[in-house]
């Protein structure tokens, strides 16, 4: 887990911190030891206790044909959970949409967030206005916007439909976006990217605020036009920032789940199914913890290497 | 720094002993204690918690909550009912964390496939044992929905309230397509169907899970199991079953079958396409006329029961029972909640809201409230319920995903149903 | 000099696009930028206006497909049914009740967890903050079994307080690595010069680091409050008292199985998005001036 450190940052004085200057602080001012203990204990205690317990609980789970009774006695099973899971077909294909998902969602996600957010970094009439209806999608509930989306997106009278038949004539036959597998991801991330981008330009308006004027005023002296200066000062002063909502988007894309439920149930024929979806089946329909548990941390490690790739790849880049 | 391990170490053993007692042996509502006896007409004092999913959308919570439980508590004075609704679509979850924390309460309005996973899970109280007075009740009841209570030889709860399908059908569609009379039978349905085109069709059905294809499979003369709920196999992929299922995919490989019946079901369904006049019928429930009503107040639905074959005209049981849990600390107040429940009184306010009851001795009463629960009550004379077992969610998820390959054409009828009966057998073996 | 040729030299050199080396090119480009998000606004708000609209057009069970932008039977009452007798007004005070005091601890504690991992070497840094990480990637979902069990042997199921604790703790493995970024910024030589003049750590954090982070601060709190606003299958599981409810359970109790009061459900979803927008329109101001201006002042 050492690798899991954010890279480090190059904001506004990026030439004079090359090394983290923690170290530096704290050796120099010999705190005492209990001093950064005494800043992380309330976090911590909160995290292990209402997180840690109940992670370390799944992890025992997980290796148990779990009753759901307490008073039943569970069966120890060993790693039979973990390799059902790694030789479930059903399994792999959640996994594979979700890395379809991922593939649809974050890079657009991620770009769109950024280009709407230099767009709003900068003064323009009703900015506020915009910045607002920029996340609006990101306040409304994820039940309700499936259960929108699925009706713009049913095959016989759907606005989708409707729109690409009548409106604009693409197609004479109405597509089935919610009863087959590719038309279905499609749908389901277009929602995906809606309902997160807003999210995204908060967070990168954040950090351009923190990337220094007179940055953009020496580039600008040295001749740098608009798309150099943003090359060259904007996507280096939010790398740190850049690689936290790709990290945290590519999370997110592995977690979907409500929308995915409310919009296809993971059909037809399971051709859908997304890693949540189907562990929440396990469990909650087929009261199949110990399975769902395994699968959950299946995931959880698939996502830990891809996390570190991240870290890995963005540091190297610096 | 030294110091901060024992700390460390101090946190992590406190966790993993905390956990190492997690495996059987914690209190939960499940002991297996004797069976009480729970005899009518009890003194009974104290509260009770009721889990329902009734909606609040509508009538049914306010009349639940306004009209019945108050009137069972001024017949029982110093009782009280703390009614708590549930979404239907959460209902499972919260039953299973509650069976997973001992949290459950006292009386529950269950879907009715989930009483036998209730049952074998043992957190519910066998009401065929705990109430002396259980046959008064039990021969009320129309055999479909009281055979959903069933389970290893014991009734585990009661109708409360029950439900089926019949063909919904929207009248000038049909006479536009040149269909005089609405089809009656899977031949008329299957002659009927080349009339339509241009984007409409004769019949939709939105989704393909035992809900949506057993009528089809139990009126052609098909079975999903053999009557004691032990196989599958030379039931669901005999003869009559595969030619049920064969007839719905060549209607859908014409193109006389709309794309929803490949989709998720809930929410949308096929309502809005028959109030439309896209599709000419659909098979639904009652609930569809007062949700067609306030969407579409000029729209006249007509019905007509499910379209008959060898089997004759069969639909599935839909609706609640109401269960007893075995953690409930005061069954003897549950008991009688229940039976005031099922008393005429509870069952002709409800059954204005929409819940049809499951008691034949109410026909004609609850028949007398809108016109259209007159063919509901018919079809729910031959209805049958979805196989009684606690793997019925598997069942049906198995079923589900066979249909609908066969449907996409990844396997033809006979291979999807062989493959599920082959699945669903070792099942229904473990009970 | 270029900046002189603009109308707000203050903001000048705020984004790429105002930094065209003369006028000519200056107008256009704003222009277009307008246009883009005028046209990204529409496309992000649209399915937004399909929500309000059915929520001012009478109760319906079935979605009108395709749904309206502009209400055709234009009327309030789902709003006066919500806010009048479907207890929507209690639901609402519990949830800000929910979401404020999960806002106010999570910053508050996320921040000092936050400082220590950015500002101190210790033992096991890297395997707690790595554990906290661990809490972001493990599907909340397998958890909810344990965390309710803990629930309830701590007393805290049907308790607005008991939901206010577990939100707070769910969300300080994501609010501390949102702010230990930005911790981490800040010129170390600040840090340095305030040690010189012999102020305590905590001062040091109370002065120098919660100002400096004051947006991040902002974007924590948007999104704590959001986190806990929104939430609903915890609350679901744990929440079993009429009393107290939060808005998605009592939105949520009006979707039927069999069909929905979709007007109802959309008029509670859209007063749902009001008070999440001013939290939102209060932080973001703070979120314009950045951490380098704050470093200079």
């Amino acid at each position: 887990m050492t690798t899991t450190r954010l890279a480090p940052s190059t904001a506004a004085t990026a030439p004079a911190r090359r090394k983290r200057p923690n170290r530096a602080v704290s050796a120099r001012h010999a705190t005492r030891w209990w001093v950064p203990w005494a800043f992380a204990a309330p976090g911590m205690i909160l995290f292990i206790v209402v997180v840690g317990y109940p992670l370390l609980r799944s992890l025992q789970i997980s290796f148990y044909q779990w009753a759901v009774l307490p008073t039943d006695a569970s069966t120890f099973v060993g790693f039979d959970n973990y390799t059902r899971a790694l030789g479930d077909a059903e399994f792999w294909t959640s996994m594979a949409n979700a890395g379809i998902y991922l593939i649809l969602t974050v890079p657009l996600t991620l770009i769109l967030g950024l280009f709407f957010a230099v767009l709003l970094n900068a003064k323009m009439p009703a900015r506020t206005v915009f910045r607002v209806l920029f996340y609006i999608p990101v306040v409304t509930s994820w039940v309700v916007v499936s259960l929108l989306f699925k009706f713009l997106f049913v095959t016989d009278g759907g606005a989708v439909n409707w729109a690409i038949t009548d409106l604009l004539p693409l197609t004479s036959e109405p597509v089935p976006w919610l009863e087959q597998r590719g038309t279905g991801l499609v749908a389901v991330a277009a929602l995906g990217i809606w309902k997160s981008l807003g999210w995204c330009l908060v967070v990168f308006l954040a950090a351009l605020g923190g990337v220094g004027e007179e940055q953009y005023e020496a580039a600008s002296l040295d001749g740098a036009n608009a798309w150099q200066q943003f090359l060259n000062v904007t996507l280096p002063g939010i790398r740190g920032t850049f690689l936290f909502v790709l990290v945290l988007q590519v999370i997110g894309a592995f977690n979907v789940f409500a929308s995915v439920l409310l919009m296809t149930n993971g059909g037809p024929a399971g051709s859908t199914e997304v890693p949540l979806t189907y562990m929440y089946k396990q469990a909650f329909s087929f009261l199949d913890f110990g399975y769902a548990s395994a699968m959950s941390f299946i995931l959880a490690i698939i996502i830990v290497v891809i996390s570190i790739l991240q870290f890995k790849f963005f540091r190297e880049k610096n | 720094m030294k110091k901060s391990l024992p700390a460390v170490a101090g946190v992590v053993t406190v966790l993993i002993t905390l956990s190492a007692c997690g495996t059987g042996g914690v209190d939960g509502s499940g002991s297996k204690e004797p069976v009480p006896t729970l005899s009518a007409g009890e003194k009974v004092s104290g509260d009770i918690t009721f889990w329902h999913a009734y909606s609040a959308g509508g009538t049914e919570v306010k009349t639940l909550e306004k009209t019945v439980i108050p009137n069972f508590e001024k017949l029982h004075p110093g009782t009280t009912v703390k009614a708590v609704q549930v979404p239907s679509d959460q209902m499972h979850q919260k039953l299973v964390t509650g069976v997973a924390s001992g949290s459950l309460p006292d009386v529950i309005r269950a879907d009715i496939v989930t009483v036998p996973e209730l049952a074998k899970l043992g957190v519910l109280t066998p009401l065929s044992e705990a109430m002396p007075d259980f046959d008064t009740y039990a021969k009320k009841m129309y055999p479909g929905p009281l055979s959903t209570n069933k389970y290893k030889g014991k009734y585990w709860g009661l109708p409360l309230d029950t439900n089926t399908k019949v063909v919904v059908y929207n009248k000038e569609a049909l006479s536009a397509a040149g269909i005089t009379s609405v089809p009656r039978t899977l031949d008329e349905l299957k002659a009927a169907a080349p009339k339509m085109g241009g984007g409409k069709y004769v019949f939709a059905e939105g989704g393909s899970g035992g809900w949506n294809l057993l009528p089809f499979i139990w009126s052609n003369g098909g079975e999903m199991t053999d009557p004691e709920v032990t196989k599958a196999t030379g039931y669901l992929n005999g003869p009559k079953s595969v030619a049920a299922l064969q007839m719905l995919i060549d209607m859908y490989n014409a193109k006389q079958l709309p794309q929803a019946i490949l989709g998720a079901s809930g929410g949308v369904g096929p309502t809005d396409g028959v109030a439309k006049g896209t599709y000419a019928s659909m098979i639904d429930g009652p609930w569809a006329f007062p949700n067609l009503k306030t969407s579409f107040p000029n729209f006249a639905p007509q019905t007509s029961p499910v379209f008959s074959g060898e089997g004759g005209s069969i639909s599935v049981v839909g609706g609640e029972d109401i269960v007893m849990t075995q953690g409930s600390q005061n069954k003897a107040l549950a008991a009688e909640f229940i039976r005031y429940m099922l008393s005429d009184e509870a069952q002709l306010a409800m059954a204005e809201t929409g819940q049809l009851s499951a008691q034949s001795t109410l026909e004609s009463k609850v028949s007398a409230m809108e016109p259209f629960y007159q063919a509901y009550l018919e079809q729910l004379k031959t209805a049958k319920a979805r196989p009684a077992t606690p793997q019925w969610a598997k069942i049906d998820d198995i079923f589900t995903k066979d249909a609908q390959q066969a449907f996409q054409g990844k396997m033809t009828a006979q291979q999807a149903m062989d493959d599920a009966a082959a699945k669903i057998d070792p099942l229904l073996a473990q009970g | 000099m270029t900046t002189l040729t603009q109308s707000e030299p203050s903001r000048s050199t705020s984004a790429p696009g105002e930094h065209g080396p003369n006028r000519r090119q200056i107008k256009p480009l704003t222009v277009l930028r307008f246009f883009l998000v005028l046209v990204g606004a529409c496309v992000m708000v649209l399915p937004f206006l399909m929500m309000v609209s059915t929520s001012l057009e009478p109760n319906t069970a079935t979605l009108p497909t395709p749904p309206h932008i502009f209400p055709l039977n234009f009327t309030t009452e789902n709003y006066s049914e919500a806010l009048g007798s479907s207890n929507f007004g209690l639901y609402f005070l519990n949830s800000l009740y929910v979401a404020v005091l999960t806002t106010f601890f999570v910053v508050l504690i996320s921040s000092l967890t936050a400082f220590a991992f950015a500002r101190f070497d210790f033992r096991f840094k890297n395997v707690l903050f790595g554990l906290l990480l661990a809490g972001l990637m493990i599907p909340g979902i397998v958890l909810i079994v344990p965390q309710f069990v803990l629930a309830k042997t701590l007393g805290m199921t049907d308790s607005l307080n008991g939901l206010v604790f577990f939100y707070t703790a769910g969300q300080i493995a994501f609010t501390t690595f949102l702010l230990r970024g930005f911790f981490e910024r800040v010129p170390k030589e600040l840090d340095e010069a305030m040690t010189v003049d012999g102020t305590t750590v905590f001062t040091r954090f109370i002065r120098l680091y919660l100002p400096l982070a004051r947006p991040a601060l902002a974007t924590a709190a948007v999104f704590a409050f959001l986190g806990a606003w929104d939430e609903f299958v915890w609350a679901l599981t744990v929440i079993s008292d009429a009393d107290k409810r939060t808005l998605p359970l009592g939105i949520a109790a009006f979707q039927g199985e069999h069909g929905s009061a979709w007007g109802l459900v959309f008029a509670g979803s859209t007063l749902a998005v009001i008070p999440v927008i001013i939290v939102y329109v209060a932080g973001q101001k703070h979120l314009i001036s950045g951490i380098t201006a704050g470093a200079v002042k």
